[in-house]
């Protein structure tokens, strides 16, 4: 072997330049597509899961009698409500707490401490964790209000409400991106049992009005409802698709004032709390730890 | 020095040096207690993740408090069970809670420790696996009849649910209960010797909780099935279903053993025990001697 190979074969691989942002973006999407994939009794299984649960309201719907929802102003429809609730939560739940599973996951099977001393940034670990698990979501979403409409929910789709809803449900990702990044950040640092995703899926269900008019709910319990985005998101959504409303009302610029509030609010915060918990963990050396 | 030691050292003592240490469970009751008490520890260490699930379980229940005071209570009784939804949902929905960790509670775990790579472990020890496979499933048992006993507490004490409670209406409730845990118990049994052969998730537990909540009336009376015949008919293939008609018949109507439709329910669910039980050691049986065969007890 010439002195020439031997430094050819011992050498280290160059880098094979600068991997763009939108590139690893769609690294990530692909992967976790193919990983998706694979389960596919799971895929299917999960389908049937969400339509059994909206399913399950149109019988609820029978012995309900619609006063509480005339006096909170919604029309008096209580399975159009009811699927609304659900399938929004069910998204939001599943985009929310799939980012922490995800990092659960990167933890358990040591591939987190990698993809982060690579030179993919936290950033966007982030947001390619992210996407994908939203994709799926809206999958969910539309075959959730797909069956709500088979079983009888009636939904008003004009021009207006559509694209009302469509802005509605864009504020409504961007706000739990922010939450599922500070639920990221908590599963870093506890590892085991997430305070933030517990608070945002329990707690909306209770306090955000899934079920229920929120007028039903007592003062002390509506006031702890109105800290959660997806209490506005839902209202908004409900006057677009059940009312067809559009963002000329007053009602619904209400709830999108509110919702980009706290995204400008949220934002800078969870993503201040993240890259403390990644730092912290770093520096413990605790990133793979689980 | 260390030759001098080595010299002076009897064979005795060497012997008594690296001879392997006794097994120090020799007791099937031992290990069982061990398995639980181990269990319950590592549970207990994750204390702010057993606030946060004893909350959210409540929390489950006061919304179907909300939801009650949306319900007509003349079509409620129309169905026979009162007039008040709460008293009605709560049994479904404390019970449907309590199935779903027992049925998933022993899956899980197995999975657990496969992942944390300490399956194999604990197979190569003198603990027999049955006897952890049991201790794993009573420490969940153990554990949900705190929340659900907490959840019935709450629903009681705090929201108004009224229940008949005499010695006649609490036996029958207990009774039925019991057959309900050993009836579904095969199910979970079956969901673990899945789990451990194919790993991922929990397919078995999913259908069966899924369809339980659907179609087992646990938020609205089954009557309302009958315009489903086909519906109806899946409803009735599920355990379950007799369980909670016969609990809701024990607690909401004060029905006794005697009660014809309580009696039925009862031959139902011990038909349901004396089929499922044999089928769920059998596969539980398989996908441990399948992975073990295969040299798969860690991975995952």
């Amino acid at each position: 072997m010439r002195l020439k190979d031997i430094i050819r074969f011992l050498g280290e691989p160059v880098p094979r330049g600068e991997v763009g942002f939108l590139e690893k973006v769609r690294a990530f999407l692909i992967r976790d597509f193919k990983t998706w994939w694979t389960y596919k009794l799971w895929v299917m299984l999960d389908i049937i899961g969400s339509l059994t649960f909206v399913a399950t309201y149109y019988f609820v719907a029978q012995i309900v009698t619609p006063d509480a929802l005339i006096s909170a102003g919604y029309t008096p429809d209580f399975l159009t409500f009811t699927v609304i609730g659900i399938s929004f939560q069910q998204y939001v739940y599943s985009s929310v707490s799939s980012l922490s599973e995800a990092i659960r996951d990167e933890q358990w099977d040591g591939t987190i401490e990698t993809i982060l001393s690579s030179r993919t940034g936290f950033k966007v670990f982030l947001l390619g964790e992210s996407v994908f698990r939203f994709l799926v979501g809206s999958y969910f979403l539309l075959a959730s209000l797909a069956m709500g409409v088979v079983i009888g929910a009636k939904l008003t789709l004009t021009a207006g409400s559509v694209l009302s809803s469509a802005v509605m449900a864009l504020l409504l990702i961007a706000s739990h991106m922010v939450v599922g990044a500070l639920g990221a950040a908590a599963i870093l640092k506890l590892k085991e049992g997430n305070p933030i995703v517990w608070a945002f899926t329990w707690l909306t269900q209770l306090l955000s009005g899934i079920l229920y008019p929120l007028g039903l709910l007592p003062n002390y319990l509506q006031w702890l409802g109105a800290l959660f985005p997806l209490t506005y998101s839902l209202d908004g959504l409900r006057r677009c698709l059940m009312s067809g409303d559009d963002l000329t009302s007053a009602l619904i610029m209400q709830d999108v004032s509110k919702l980009l509030i706290f995204i400008a609010v949220m934002l800078p915060i969870s993503l201040w709390a993240f890259k403390k918990a990644y730092d912290s963990t770093r520096r413990e050396g605790s990133l793979g730890q689980y | 020095m260390i030759s001098r030691v080595r010299r002076e050292m009897s064979q005795a003592e060497l012997k008594d040096t690296f001879k392997g240490d006794e097994p120090r469970l020799k007791s099937g009751l031992r290990q069982f207690y061990g398995v639980v008490w181990a269990s319950l520890k590592i549970m207990l260490s994750y204390k702010s993740w057993v606030i946060m699930d004893l909350v959210s379980t409540i929390a489950s229940v006061v919304m179907y408090y909300f939801v009650g005071l949306q319900v007509d209570p003349t079509k409620l009784s129309q169905s026979g069970w009162g007039t008040s939804y709460l008293t009605f949902s709560i049994i479904g929905v404390a019970t449907a809670n309590y199935l779903w960790s027992c049925l998933t509670r022993l899956s899980h775990s197995i999975q657990h420790e496969i992942r944390g790579g300490t399956l194999e472990a604990i197979a190569v020890t003198p603990v027999n696996m049955f006897t952890f496979f049991i201790g794993q499933t009573a420490r969940g048992y153990l554990v949900s009849l705190i929340y659900l006993l907490g959840v019935l507490a709450v629903g009681v004490a705090g929201l108004g649910v009224i229940f008949i409670m005499n010695v006649e209406s609490l036996v029958t409730a207990l009774a039925v209960f019991i057959l309900m845990l050993i009836s579904n118990q095969a199910l979970g049994l079956v969901a673990a010797g899945i789990i451990m052969v194919y790993k991922r998730g929990d397919p078995v537990a999913f259908i069966v909780a899924s369809l339980n909540e659907f179609l087992a009336g646990v938020l609205y009376p089954l009557g309302m099935l009958a315009a489903f015949p086909i519906l109806q008919a899946i409803s009735m293939s599920f355990p379950y279903t007799y369980a909670l008609d016969g609990i809701r018949r024990a607690l909401i109507l004060g029905s006794s053993l005697t009660d014809p439709y309580v009696l039925k329910d009862i031959l139902a669910l011990s038909l349901f025990s004396l089929v499922l039980i044999p089928v769920g050691v059998y596969v539980l049986d398989w996908g441990y001697r399948t992975i073990r065969r295969k040299g798969e007890t860690s991975t995952y």
